[in-house]
């Protein structure tokens, strides 16, 4: 690993540039998306049929479609229908509108799991059927499902790499490791730098989702 | 609980609730029919209806070769999966070994195939390794790195299964005098195997998803002829859309296959 330290002197910042980068592209679509997920989660519980069958296909298409797909609709296609938006809103879209889908159906589960007993108790106690959603059902959900939004929260870390497609001003990890990869000799050095940055923001995420778990794991 | 949750929460409603219920139906679908019809408008006011966009589309020569780019996205696929079941399974008798010299290497190679993205081991096979010497056909460029990826979480879904399976078949099996191999390969994996088929043809999507970095090698799967279709017909919006409803199709189609597999046999 003799060729990392001149390639860190050289290019460090851009480094750690590109770390938070990845970052921000990460926190940002996932926060939108967790929280556009449990809208669409509580919205098909409602007994409105048009609303649920709607919502279903949204969530089976953007559970299906490749993120780049998505990414490549977004910045080139929609230009044609006179939709605009920028590089980098884009592909936090994109992995919002992928991570809504992914949280609806992961929350769905983990509301199966309630039991109907609870929801006949929360009835007879004279709780309207919202009340029951957002202080029965969604605090128990939610505390069944943070593995698999764990999961969820590294996969779209990982998933950043596809804004290497757009001409984002900013270089995120892989963008990066391409660009220095094309420019110079030193592809190898600086994969291997981009490989342990991406493993070490899994680990720490990895990290506080067992944390979390640990504290809020309800057992049965 | 057999009952649905919202069955539970929504099932004996009173008249007049009922009532209220139908008409905000109806309201929510006229709003999404508006919705629609916003949408159909954009189309028509930014000319994406002209018959010029989409008039390739009933030509045969347009579908050969959209089939061809699928063919070539399922060839990639299929190869990629073939690795990453095969290598998945070499990573997890690694890491299943008692031998700390077979088990920390498997470990390694699991963890860090399964934390890096896709993406950046394409950029490798196709930016950095001909730097070096190594120089890959653009099919091996989108596949290997595909079926490496996948085949870390191959072999974290086999382990999974294998240690679903109750450890005293294990212990029974070894009194009867079976060696550890015999004990792997006739007793636990077969059955480990049974139990992941769901999970290893769930996982088929995300390789479909993956191999759309084909068109970053330029190899001819669907992504890449669809961008070949559009530098022809200077026709972006059909064409991606056709090409987003075909990956839907197929990965929708995969799900739905490993979901059947999921139910029990008796």
């Amino acid at each position: 690993m003799g060729s990392v330290s001149p390639l860190l002197a050289e290019y460090g910042p851009a480094f750690v540039q590109a770390l938070l980068l990845t970052w921000k592209l990460t926190a940002l679509s996932f926060v939108s998306g967790f929280a556009l997920g449990i809208v669409i989660t509580v919205a098909r519980l409602l007994p409105l049929r048009p609303l649920r069958f709607v919502l279903t296909l949204y969530v089976e298409v953007f559970r299906n479609i490749p993120s780049v797909a998505l990414l490549i609709f977004i910045v080139f296609a929609l230009p044609d229908l006179n939709v605009v938006i920028d590089y980098e809103p884009s592909v936090i879209l994109t992995l919002c509108l992928v991570c809504s889908a992914f949280t609806a159906d992961y929350l769905r589960t983990g509301i199966n799991t309630v039991d109907g007993g609870q929801i006949d108790a929360a009835r007879s106690l004279g709780m309207q059927p919202m009340t029951i959603i957002t202080s029965v059902v969604l605090p128990q959900a939610l505390r069944s499902v943070v593995q698999p939004m764990t999961s969820l929260l590294i996969a779209l870390m990982l998933s950043t790499a596809l804004a290497s497609q757009v001409p984002l001003p900013g270089k995120e990890l892989t963008a990066l490791v391409a660009k220095i990869a094309n420019d110079s000799a030193a592809g190898i050095a600086a994969f291997a730098v981009a490989a342990a940055m991406y493993l070490a923001s899994g680990l720490i995420i990895a990290w506080a989702g067992a944390t979390l778990d640990r504290k809020v794991r309800i057992l049965r | 609980m057999s009952r649905a949750l919202e069955d539970v929460l929504f099932g004996d409603l009173t008249h007049k609730a009922q009532a209220i219920t139908r008409v905000v139906s109806v309201g929510v679908a006229a709003a999404l029919l508006a919705l629609i019809a916003a949408i159909v408008y954009r189309f028509q006011d930014a000319g994406q209806f002209a018959g010029r966009l989409w008039e390739f589309f009933a030509w045969e020569t347009t579908w050969v070769f959209l089939g061809k780019g699928l063919l070539g996205t399922l060839a990639s696929a299929a190869a990629a999966a073939v690795i990453a079941l095969v290598l998945g399974l070499v990573l997890l008798v690694g890491r299943l070994s008692r031998l700390r010299i077979a088990r920390w290497p498997a470990v390694a190679v699991i963890e860090f195939l399964r934390g890096v993205p896709t993406l950046l081991l394409i950029y490798v096979c196709f930016l950095v390794l001909p730097s070096v010497g190594i120089k890959l056909s653009a099919y091996w460029m989108l596949t290997l790195p595909v079926g490496l990826s996948t085949a870390a979480v191959v072999a974290e879904v086999y382990r999974a299964g294998v240690l679903a399976v109750p450890r005293g078949q294990t212990d029974a099996a070894r009194a009867l005098g079976l060696s550890k191999a015999q004990v792997f390969a006739s007793i636990v994996f077969p059955q480990a195997f049974r139990y992941i088929v769901p999970a290893l043809v769930a996982q088929l999507v995300i390789v479909v998803k993956d191999t759309t970095f084909g068109y970053v090698v330029t190899y001819g799967e669907l992504m890449q002829n669809a961008k070949v279709l559009i530098a022809n017909y200077r026709s972006l919006v059909p064409v991606y859309l056709v090409v987003a409803v075909l990956y839907c199709l197929v990965n929708y189609a995969i799900s739905r296959a490993s979901h059947r597999l999921g139910r029990p046999v008796y």
